[in-house]
């Protein structure tokens, strides 16, 4: 029988895309998790010792910067949270008012469009003790003003979270928006009726109803609180000491300034862990989103 | 014929009228004000990096991080362009510049050109174990760079290009590809069943229907996804660290060689001028099409 | 020549089968339509003769070869879609050029082609247009030109009047019949629309959940239903069924009308097989047979005098449905010769011996 193109052709045309999945993925996943349970320092080592299969992930937890860089991200999420919270209220005035939408919105934005390399450096050059605002506050008169955080162990967290917020704000308020406009036109019409306040209106009909975006915007900063590397790094290097290590600084550090494999890798496993963990409810949102879709067209 | 014109009259003035009194709402006011001031700590940080790199050291060194340049100099971003030092090397954040260029055109052609294809013929192809490829498509999307990290040195040391601007990009294409895909793959499916029935009937040639009847409709996802891959491979720095060698580090990289871990008298003008060319690319991108850059990070956000 | 045949086709869905071993085969030169409702599977057999979609058992054959697993462009076929499916960022004559890329073709002679078939429907004057700039019924036209450049001998049509309004639907019926006329080739042609499958089809087939009920040129589907499904689905308003008891048999056939106890002489009536005296049957009468008053004895099957319930005109057209025990009966005459009857008012009617249809109300099968 002659090779029927229409049948051919189109798997053809998808082996890139699985050689890469299979290979650049799934693959490399694998070979990560087998690395984790190797004795590897700076070169893979593939056998693995059955009587200690666990000792790089016993050493990590014994480590005290890695429970440092675990704290460090639940401090990033909560403050992280907060741009999920102020990208609302922004994207709610934006969408009441209408007037200055588009301005508003490319204000707000612009900050994602710069590398967060950039993003720290700006920001340190803020809190820089002698020349930034501290200064100037002092200038003022404020002789107290301390805005010399990120020498501060206990404060430099602080610090790189005003600098996320600042950076990831109009992403959460562009979402917010585009979820306001889906609600229906018709219900502020009702509500306005109605007469019912503002507030009323808000917490019982609009936030329930944007229950789902408010859900992934938490999941979305979640994988990305995980992934956080290159604002730790303008900002602090991890400093002072290794009080604003992250998981993510935490691999990169093990693997090129430490050069072991076998320890990097079992820390990429937990942050894969916790990605899988918070994969988990976003993937039953989007199913329940989607069937919701379904039964709204049926 | 004078009564309807009376009607339109009467009508035009009660939308003045309604329109006169909202204008004046305090709320209206108060909203406008606080989105303002908010607009306004957004774009310090951009202002006082702009200022300060206007400044000559001498201003700096007092201390008025806000106030305006005395003195407008041109010199910080000269200097920053082409002779400030990163690490042992002091060519300025230039190379960077071109080596940034070199990795992003190769990785724009084998990511948006293997994922189109690939969104292609999920969406409109035949394919029964589609959906659950586009499933783990979904899930390697998410998946932390950390994680295969390592194992795509071993890969690309193997293939012999490790430490060049090849290597880089080949990694920005693998990691876009899933995210890529999906974004293609539900623009394409968009596209009306019998366009892609008719086309079968009339020619079949997989490639052929591609180039002639699918490309020339995708002009708006191609605006979206280019947007979203020159901010992120641009404003990339940890795969340029990783996968670069001496010489063939992207500017995200050598900008923080020069900030970061500089030694010395530190030019915080110079640092500022280096920031803002190693940011000028992506923010001339975002002001340009900021309506497809919003659509390509929803995209990405939402359908990924 | 190729004639068009279908051989046991099987199509599953998982586990739900739509086609269940059907077999049509489509004489060389004839217009078939494939009548149905929505969801009948029309559309399904239309799409696996295209080579859209597999079957999952049986063969397809277009002359004398089997096509059942050719790619849809080897087929030699043409098909115009409901949608029109127009190339958006192709001009029309863009579109019609790709419509021959499966074809190795000279320059030349695909120039001629275009020439001829924009001619022929009269789109010449459109070749450097998008599809956007033109209106509905030019892009139907597109398509149709789209498949006659193709010069193939089959030419498939899935539903392409639906998006269309009634005015230019009716022009575009007779813009395609003409072309039939003129070029001689199969057309299978699927709709839902009885008129158009009335007007158009040299022969129809209806079907019903995925079962080709009866196939038949117009008038034997219009004259001689084979079961009920075929009889209430053909004809506008639909046929009255109304059950019936066979009371006489013999040299004079008489049924009675069970809500009134009118009796219905069925001598004229051709039974396939003879029915038994006491049987139910369902007699089917179509509503524009009836004539208002009476008519000789000897044409005359019926007779009814029953009240108005209401009326409904059309133009130069009345129906009226009179109330007969629980149900309604449709009666349609033309309202010039006779007058327009009031709710409550009793009427007269009867209806032509010769045009019964009689079913079995448990096979539903013509008798």
């Amino acid at each position: 029988m002659a090779i029927r193109w229409s049948w051919a052709s189109p798997r053809i045309a998808l082996i890139p895309a699985l050689t890469t999945t299979a290979v650049a993925f799934l693959g490399a996943i694998l070979w990560t998790i087998w690395i984790s349970f190797t004795r590897s320092r700076r070169f893979p080592e593939y056998t693995i010792d059955l009587s200690s299969w666990s000792r790089q992930y016993e050493r990590l937890f014994n480590d005290s910067s890695w429970t440092t860089a675990l704290g460090n991200i639940l401090v990033l999420a909560i403050g992280n949270a907060l741009a999920i919270l102020f990208g609302f209220i922004l994207a709610a005035m934006i969408e009441r008012e209408k007037r200055g939408e588009g301005f508003f919105r490319t204000i707000f934005l612009y900050p994602l469009a710069l590398s967060l390399i950039v993003t720290g450096i700006a920001w340190r050059w803020i809190f820089n003790p002698d020349l930034g605002v501290q200064n100037f506050l002092r200038g003022l008169g404020w002789e107290s003003a301390n805005f010399n955080w990120l020498a501060d162990t206990r404060t430099a967290m602080y610090g790189i979270i005003l600098a996320s917020i600042w950076h990831g704000l109009g992403f959460y308020m562009a979402l917010m928006l585009a979820g306001l406009k889906s609600i229906n036109s018709e219900i502020w019409s009702a509500a306005r009726l109605d007469g019912v306040s503002l507030w009323k209106l808000y917490t019982e009909i609009i936030i329930p109803m944007m229950k789902f975006t408010f859900l992934t915007c938490a999941i979305l900063l979640s994988l990305g609180v995980v992934k956080t590397y290159d604002i730790v790094l303008a900002m602090t290097n991890g400093g002072p000491g290794t009080s604003t290590w992250t998981p993510a600084y935490f691999v990169v550090n093990s693997f090129g300034a430490r050069g072991n494999i076998g320890y990097a890798s079992a820390a990429a496993v937990i942050m894969l862990l916790m990605t899988a963990a918070l994969f988990l409810p976003l993937m039953l949102v989007t199913a329940w989103q989607a069937r919701r879709r379904e039964g709204r067209t049926l | 014929m004078t009564v309807t014109i009376e009607a339109t009259a009467f009508a035009a003035d009660r939308v003045k009228v309604k329109r006169r009194r909202r204008r004046i709402r305090g709320s209206s006011i108060a909203i406008l004000v606080f989105l303002t001031m908010c607009a306004a700590f957004v774009s310090v940080p951009l202002y006082v990096v702009i200022v300060t790199s206007f400044k000559t050291m001498d201003q700096i060194a007092q201390g008025q991080i806000f106030s305006l340049p005395t003195e407008w100099t041109l010199e910080p971003w000269r200097y920053a362009w082409s002779q400030t030092c990163a690490g042992m090397t002091c060519k300025g954040v230039s190379a960077g510049f071109w080596t940034s260029l070199k990795i992003l055109f190769p990785s724009l052609l084998l990511s948006i050109g293997v994922s189109s294809v690939t969104g292609y013929a999920l969406a409109l192809w035949k394919i029964n174990w589609a959906g659950t490829f586009l499933f783990i498509l979904f899930l390697c999307a998410f998946v932390p760079f950390q994680i295969i990290m390592i194992p795509l040195v071993v890969l690309v040391s193997s293939l012999g290009i490790f430490g060049t601007v090849w290597a880089v990009a080949l990694v920005h294409a693998i990691l876009s590809m899933p995210l890529l895909t999906l974004i293609f793959r539900n623009f394409y499916k968009d596209i009306p069943d019998e366009i892609i029935k008719a086309a079968i009937m009339d020619c079949g040639s997989f490639w052929k229907i591609f180039l002639e009847i699918i490309l020339p409709m995708s002009a708006n996802i191609m605006i979206v996804v280019l947007i979203l891959m020159i901010t992120s491979v641009w404003n990339d720095y940890l795969i340029g660290l990783t996968f670069g060698g001496v010489g063939t580090q992207p500017m995200t990289v050598i900008l923080a060689n020069t900030v970061i871990t500089s030694f010395g008298e530190v030019r915080y003008n110079v640092n500022m001028a280096a920031a803002l060319l190693t940011a000028i690319p992506p923010l001339v991108v975002y002001f340009g099409l900021g309506k497809f850059f919003v659509e390509g990070i929803t995209a990405g956000a939402i359908k990924g | 020549m190729p004639d068009v045949e279908f051989r046991n086709i099987v199509k599953r869905f998982g586990s739900l089968t739509v086609l269940e071993k059907l077999n049509l085969k489509i004489a060389d030169g004839e217009f078939l339509v494939l009548l149905g409702p929505s969801g009948c599977g029309k559309t399904t057999l239309l799409n696996m003769l295209a080579g859209l979609q597999e079957t999952s058992d049986g063969t397809i054959a277009i002359g004398n070869r089997d096509v059942t697993d050719l790619d849809p462009k080897d087929r030699g076929l043409a098909m115009v879609f409901q949608s029109y499916a127009l190339y958006p960022t192709k001009t029309v004559k863009g579109n019609l050029l790709f419509g021959l890329s499966a074809q190795k073709l000279d320059k030349a002679e695909m120039q001629r082609r275009v020439e001829w078939a924009s001619k022929l429907l009269q789109i010449d004057a459109l070749l450097d247009r998008k599809p956007a700039q033109l209106s509905g019924g030019q892009r139907q036209r597109v398509a149709i030109g789209r498949a006659l450049v193709k010069n193939v001998d089959v030419f498939l049509f899935d539903e392409p009047l639906s998006n269309l309004d009634a005015k230019l639907r009716t022009e575009m019926r007779l813009e395609i019949k003409r072309l039939h006329n003129e070029l001689k080739k199969t057309i299978v042609f699927v709709t839902h629309d009885q008129i158009e499958a009335m007007t158009m089809a040299t022969r129809i087939a209806v079907m019903n959940s995925g079962v080709i009920q009866q196939i038949g040129t117009p008038d034997e589907i219009y004259e001689r239903p084979k079961n009920l499904f075929v009889a209430s689905f053909i004809g506008s308003p639909a046929m009255n069924m109304v059950p019936a008891t066979v009371v006489a048999n013999g040299g004079t056939c008489v049924a009675r009308h069970e809500p009134s106890g009118v009796p219905l002489h069925l001598s004229r009536y051709q039974f396939e097989h003879q029915p038994k005296t006491g049987q139910n049957v369902i007699a089917g009468m179509r509503p524009e047979h009836f004539s208002v008053g009476e008519m000789p004895e000897e044409a005359c099957g019926a007779y009814f005098e029953l009240p108005v319930r209401y009326t409904e005109k059309t133009g130069s057209d009345v129906t009226a449905f009179l109330e007969s025990g629980g149900g309604l009966i449709a009666v349609r005459f033309d309202s010039k010769h006779y007058h327009v009857p009031a709710a409550g008012e009793r009427l007269r009617v009867s209806y032509p011996a010769d045009k019964f249809d009689l079913f079995d109300p448990k096979t539903e099968v013509r008798i």
